[in-house]
């Protein structure tokens, strides 16, 4: 099975968007502060409930904050 | 720091509070072979209390109002650190069983009371692990703290 890379824009989304704290988008996600940090860092997937919670906060499609590629593409 | 790191940090000084105080009975009532007296004999109350206190003031303060107790994530890591410290028990049950064996001989015999000892080692020992567990994970105070 092909290893991949789960990419995202969060952190730039965060600052297109009001200059939003991590602290707000965890509040308005229903997570800790800590989990956006590690998702922004790429060091966490977060599940498909989340991403939604995350893309709907910023009022984008899922596929415009997560960005899936295979790492032998 | 979120809750789930301040309770294995919180878990993390019990257990070492824990041992400290067993180390230091034993050194007082086997090696030194005296009763303590005084102040001597509820410093580990009042180092136990003293935990308890900080432990609960730290876990009341949020780092926002509507913060969540737990998530996905937290849940996650809890869980992987649960399965540590079943291993860990696992690992250490075997080693206690293997080891007097070499010690005592098979025909050997060891005291009643150094089993309850090996059972609260054990205890301590799957504390200690669940705990280093959750916070290598968050990567101790770590760079998951900041950003």
């Amino acid at each position: 099975m092909a290893k991949g890379k789960l990419n995202n824009k969060v952190r730039r989304l965060r600052f297109d968007n009001g200059e939003m704290t991590q602290q707000k988008l965890a509040d308005a996600t229903g997570v800790t502060r800590q989990t956006i940090i590690a998702i922004e860092s790429g060091k966490y997937a977060p599940s498909l409930p989340l991403a939604f919670r995350i893309a709907r906060t910023f009022g984008v499609r899922v596929e415009d904050v997560f960005k899936y590629e295979d790492e032998d593409s | 720091m979120n809750k789930t790191q301040k309770g294995a940090w919180f878990n993390l000084v019990m257990v070492l509070l824990g041992v400290a105080i067993g180390v230091w009975v034993i050194v007082e009532l086997v090696v030194l072979g005296r009763l303590p007296e005084g102040f001597a004999m509820v410093w580990p109350l009042i180092a136990f209390w003293l935990v308890v206190v900080i432990a609960i003031i730290s876990l009341r303060r949020k780092q926002s109002p509507a913060e969540v107790d737990s998530d996905e994530r937290d849940n996650l890591i809890k869980h992987r650190a649960v399965i540590a410290s079943f291993v860990s028990v696992w690992i250490l049950l075997a080693g206690v069983t293997v080891i007097p064996r070499f010690v005592v001989g098979i025909k050997g015999s060891i005291p009643v009371w150094l089993l309850a000892f090996i059972n609260l080692c054990v205890l301590l020992g799957a504390g200690l692990v669940y705990s280093v567990a959750v916070l290598v994970q968050y990567g101790w105070r770590g760079k998951d703290g900041k950003g």
